[in-house]
């Protein structure tokens, strides 16, 4: 058998690598539907809450940001990453770039990566929006760490994304079962988070992945000092992301068969 | 007097290779190799394991058993040096739709190592006869001009072997012509093919020699003549000839008359 090694005809990954980030830009660009409203939704909300007198009740303007965020996170990583993959998976997209010398992590590096960049800047837009409209004047360091928030978050809502499509075979079937878990995500995290539902659906709330960034995103743009619950809510999302992208890593299959 | 341990290997060498999908066995034990610039057609009925034997050589498959060498180097162990020397015309070509055709050259010259230039693009398409069409989308193209840019893509990277899953399926006579003029082409260029295919008339045009798989096994290998001399006088065959034998009696009469679905 020949040795492998001694004939290097295996493709550099660089440039393997820079024509897979191109090509899902592109994708994800064209995708004009998906990504407006990913930035258009969140930015709705803020400008929505800045117009009454009392967004106090909402838990006051850093809050409603973080909310506003954490939609836009949600629509573009549990409805939009999955169904795209799920999709590419069900028509053969998948298997055709699995037949290159393409290594399959890189295939889906690839497109987390540019998922996490479109996610950073649709954060910036909101952000800046949002801190406009609801006169805020946040420092350079707080807008440093609404973006590293912003990362963690696509990373939690992007490892649901994954083990969605991990369990979930069917394209129709995760679009279905990712509009409920959107619906359930930002109803646990938004009215839980009142406790109008009792102190133990708060409580849930609270370490929800809604829940979770919302209290970061807020403590990060209202200048807290970093507390306790922030803490809690940091080792909760590294929780989440370790968990699914586990599932989603774990059961993914390349094809429907 | 030759030393075999100097000759180049096969191009192909599957050696005893086993798919199962749980309990079903696609695939159980199928062994044949093809030399340099040779076009090998593999025939069967529809879920006779062709396709899961092409699986497991473009490594979507793991085998349970046996193994497959292209150009001596082991798809299991080594896949992606394997995939580097192979190109890959899947049964339904599906690339990303929201690409155009001079996007998706791109894309796969990027992933096979192969610097492309914007002219050197155009070269291409004009010969495949796309170049009016490099801005559209790949779903925009008619049926013919899609598996003419599928057989660019698959040998975009010059591969010594390529795997052509059913290209002629679904095609006008004309574009099957044509499409059977660039297999040759690709041949003269060095390559060596592997194709499946339920068209004789393919098999005879263009094959030099064909194996005939059914139920995960080989039931005979050779060229279409060979097989017709071969089988001439097996009573199956026999049965189902009307007149002199063709390729088409011996493969029906060696994997029944009975419609697959």
């Amino acid at each position: 058998m020949i040795d492998p090694q001694s004939d290097t005809v295996r493709p550099p990954l660089g440039l393997a690598m820079r024509s897979l980030l191109r090509a899902d830009a592109i994708v994800l660009l064209r995708n004009r539907v998906s990504a407006t409203l990913s930035i258009l939704l969140p930015i709705v909300i803020v400008v929505a809450t800045s117009l009454g007198a009392r967004t106090a009740r909402l838990g006051g303007a850093e809050l409603t940001i973080g909310l506003a965020l954490t939609i836009g996170l949600i629509t573009s990583c549990v409805l939009g990453y999955s169904l795209n993959l799920a999709h590419d998976r069900e028509v053969g997209v998948l298997q055709r770039l699995r037949v290159t010398p393409a290594p399959t992590w890189m295939i889906m590096t690839s497109r987390l990566c540019v998922q996490v960049v479109t996610n950073l800047i649709a954060s910036i837009v909101v952000v800046i929006v949002g801190v406009i409209v609801h006169g805020l004047t946040p420092t350079v360091g707080q807008y440093a760490l609404v973006l590293a928030v912003a990362v963690l978050g696509a990373a939690v809502f992007l490892a649901i994304g994954q083990a969605l499509v991990g369990l979930v075979p069917s394209t129709s079937a995760v679009n279905a079962i990712g509009r409920v878990l959107f619906i359930i995500l930002v109803l646990l995290g938004i009215i839980g988070s009142t406790g109008i539902l009792g102190d133990t659906v708060k409580s849930i709330s609270g370490w929800s992945p809604v829940g979770a960034l919302m209290t970061l995103f807020s403590d990060v743009l209202g200048g807290a000092a970093w507390n306790n619950q922030d803490i809690y809510s940091l080792l909760a999302c590294a929780g989440y992301i370790i968990g699914f992208a586990f599932i989603g890593i774990r059961w993914f299959r390349w094809e429907t068969r | 007097m030759s030393d075999a341990s100097q000759l180049p290997p096969p191009v192909l060498a599957v050696d005893n290779l086993r798919v199962a999908y749980g309990a079903r066995v696609a695939v159980g034990g199928v062994s044949f190799r093809i030399d340099r610039g040779e076009i090998f057609g593999l025939l069967g009925p529809n879920g006779a394991g062709k396709t899961s034997t092409l699986s497991a050589i473009e490594g979507l498959v793991k085998p349970k058993s046996g193994r497959s060498l292209i150009d001596g180097i082991d798809t299991v162990q080594h896949p992606l040096e394997a995939k580097a020397r192979l190109g890959v015309q899947l049964q339904s070509s599906s690339f990303q739709a929201e690409l155009s055709i001079e996007q998706i050259a791109k894309l796969y010259a990027g992933l096979y190592g192969v610097h492309l230039s914007r002219e050197q693009i155009d070269a291409s398409m004009r010969t495949i006869g796309l170049d009016a069409e490099l801005g559209k989308r790949f779903k925009q193209l008619s049926g013919g001009q899609q598996q003419r840019m599928a057989l660019y893509i698959a040998t975009i990277h010059e591969p010594l072997l390529l795997l052509l899953d059913e290209p002629t399926a679904g095609l006008d006579p004309q574009s099957r012509r044509a499409l059977w003029q660039r297999i040759e082409q690709a041949r003269g260029a060095g390559r060596s093919i592997l194709l499946t295919t339920h068209s004789m008339e393919e098999a005879q045009a263009v094959c030099d020699r064909v194996a005939i798989i059914d139920h995960g096994a080989l039931l005979t290998t050779g060229t279409p003549a060979e097989l017709i001399e071969k089988h001439k006088d097996d009573p199956r065959v026999l049965e189902v000839a009307h007149g002199p034998v063709t390729l088409e009696d011996v493969f029906i009469g060696l994997t029944g008359s009975e419609i697959r679905d």
